[in-house]
């Protein structure tokens, strides 16, 4: 019970943003795209009030959020949306209810989670909700295999929750995961709908990869890909949505979804510099909105940097191999960090994705290179070419136990980004 | 024919083709959608029928309990002579951390007021308390505590 009042304050406190920022958007979209605002701000005041000012009253954190969406509420005359369910939203909706159930099922038998749930995140969530001041001992050299130096706030999340029923339960990051993953199919379906106009091919792509077996796997498994694939997904619809509507509040909007994103994971740092960069040189003409944007980006991604500068350890798991005479590089490691992905593209886990996908991008041509669909797919093409320099340099771990390990979920993270562009270029051609 | 009619003629043959392959792209993106729906839904099947299997996360359930010993001990060792470079066993070793929070488990350890030994038999972590000069207090599921009078607090 106290975990839904969680979610109505968080859906809030999203919402009381959004509608300023998105106020044309259609009304369920404009809740899906304010719950996953909503937990961003829920675990960016877990960070400033545990974290940056070791303060552990329970009661801060969700107060700040409480604060802010009463303030939001009483700042500006606030005028509810016009909701009317179409049919196509009952469809939709039936869509997400049926996508639900596996995911549902799948989550009640992973309660814990998959490894780096208990070996990682949810770890570092327990140390800070029951550590209190010693929290800080999750960052000490022998918690190495923890990724001690990744950001926190997928765990800080659930610790807001755990913050407002007062006792640390493990039901909370369980539902989470659930939540994240219907929020991204949510966002999907109804971003799709509104680019596209189509309700049935939104509902197809959107059960293309919800329903992919992997998929539903990492979804409960509890980790904070998920959260990346949420941020990068809302980034670039509002990014769309903006263009299409000529509306420069949603780049705003864009912009505070990658800053989000980049305090989920140091790969989400990379994406979202990398998103954040391209859409400013993008924007490089509009003089008087650029600032807007990159103070945007700027505060949601401060408690990234905040964390970086004054908290986290070095990476315990990492050896320069353009340096180390012991690990070096090898020609071996490059050739197979060269094959090994399209071995990946074609695994029959991927029940055919890659292959569709491949055929939706030559479709669409020319269409997915321009403007706004540009930067996205430079965002796509730079973030994959900086992570598989990473596999290289990085000669720390035997490189096809690490691709077989984790490229799956840096795979997963872009998924729902990668239908939206396709299906957002194949409409323009 | 001429060169205008000729472009109309190519770009139209163009246009047809278009339309057929994002049809054929459609056909295929809903077989793939009913495949993984379907799978889903015979996964989330055996998902609820299946009892035998032991999933890998009930390895730490065997130290429930323990965090009520351990109230307000910052640091506890953990024994093992399991080879940790077998995932099992180190999964055992996180998920104990894990039910454990916040106390911090000290691998391979013994210096600590308490003790944790997992061995591979209760016999080898019997010999090893006595080897090092502690005293065995609970044993549960093979996973035996011990007391180091000695010890650190």
């Amino acid at each position: 019970m106290t975990y839904w009042i969680g979610i109505i304050i968080s859906l809030a406190a999203g919402f009381l943003v959004i509608r300023r920022m998105a106020a044309r958007l259609d009304p369920v979209l404009q809740f899906f795209l304010a719950l996953g605002l909503g937990l961003g701000i829920d675990g960016t005041c877990a960070f400033y009030v545990h974290i940056l000012f070791n303060q552990f009253n329970r009661f801060i954190p969700v107060g700040l959020v409480l604060a802010s969406a009463v303030v939001l509420f009483f700042i500006k005359p606030f005028s509810m949306p016009r909701f009317k369910l179409t049919k196509q939203h009952a469809w939709g909706l039936l869509g997400l209810i049926v996508l639900a159930v596996p995911l549902a099922v799948s989550a009640h038998y992973y309660p814990l989670g998959g490894w780096d749930a208990w070996s990682c995140w949810n770890l570092k969530a327990k140390f800070i909700f029951l550590g209190h001041e010693n929290w800080k001992d999750m960052l000490s050299p022998q918690f190495w295999r923890s990724n001690t130096q990744y950001p926190l706030l997928w765990p800080l999340i659930n610790v807001w929750f755990w913050d407002l029923s007062g006792r640390f339960d493990q039901a909370v990051p369980m539902l989470n995961s659930v939540v994240i993953a219907l929020l991204t199919a949510g966002v999907l379906l109804l971003g799709l709908m509104e680019l596209t106009g189509q309700l049935a091919a939104g509902l197809l792509a959107v059960a293309v990869i919800m329903a992919l077996p992997i998929d539903i796997t990492l979804y409960t498994s509890q980790y904070s890909d998920s959260l990346l694939g949420l941020y990068l997904l809302s980034a670039f619809l509002c990014l769309l949505l903006s263009e299409k509507c000529k509306e420069p509040k949603l780049k705003i909007l864009s912009l505070i979804f990658l800053g989000l994103m980049s305090f989920a994971k140091d790969e989400g740092m990379v994406a979202s510099v990398i998103a954040a960069l391209l859409i400013f040189w993008h924007q490089r003409k509009d003089k008087k909105n650029l600032k807007a944007f990159i103070t945007a980006f700027c505060l949601a991604a401060l408690p990234t940097l905040l964390f970086k500068l004054f908290f986290a350890p070095k990476n315990e798991a990492f050896v320069n191999g353009l340096l180390s005479a012991q690990k070096p590089t090898t020609w071996p490691r490059l050739e197979t960090i060269a094959v090994y992905p399209w071995f990946e593209f074609i695994s029959a886990k991927w029940a055919g994705f890659w292959l569709l996908a491949a055929g939706g991008i030559l479709l669409a041509g020319k269409k997915l290179w321009c403007q706004a669909l540009g930067v996205i797919g430079l965002t796509l093409i730079l973030y994959l070419g900086v992570v598989l320099a990473y596999y290289a340099v990085n000669t720390y771990f035997e490189i096809v136990w690490w691709l077989s390990t984790t490229l799956s979920r840096i795979l997963f993270a872009l998924l729902p980004t990668i239908v939206l562009w396709i299906a957002a270029g194949l409409k323009d051609a | 024919m001429d060169a205008f009619s000729t472009n109309l003629t190519t770009s139209k043959k163009q246009g047809i083709l278009r339309r057929n392959l994002k049809i054929t792209l459609l056909v295929a993106l809903g077989l793939i959608a009913a495949f993984d729906i379907f799978t889903a839904y015979a996964r989330a099947v055996f998902q609820i029928q299946d009892r035998t299997s032991i999933p890998l996360h009930s390895l730490g359930f065997q130290f429930i309990g323990l965090e009520n010993v351990f109230k307000d001990i910052h640091t506890v060792g953990y024994y093992t002579n399991k080879d940790l470079k077998q995932p099992l066993a180190v999964a055992q070793f996180e998920q104990a951390q894990y039910m454990l929070v916040p106390t911090v488990l000290d691998l391979n350890h013994t210096q600590w007021r308490w003790d944790i030994f997992d061995c591979t038999s209760p016999q080898i972590a019997l010999e090893a308390i006595k080897r090092l000069g502690l005293v065995p207090m609970k044993a549960h599921n093979g996973i035996i505590l011990a007391y180091n009078p000695k010890g650190i607090e």
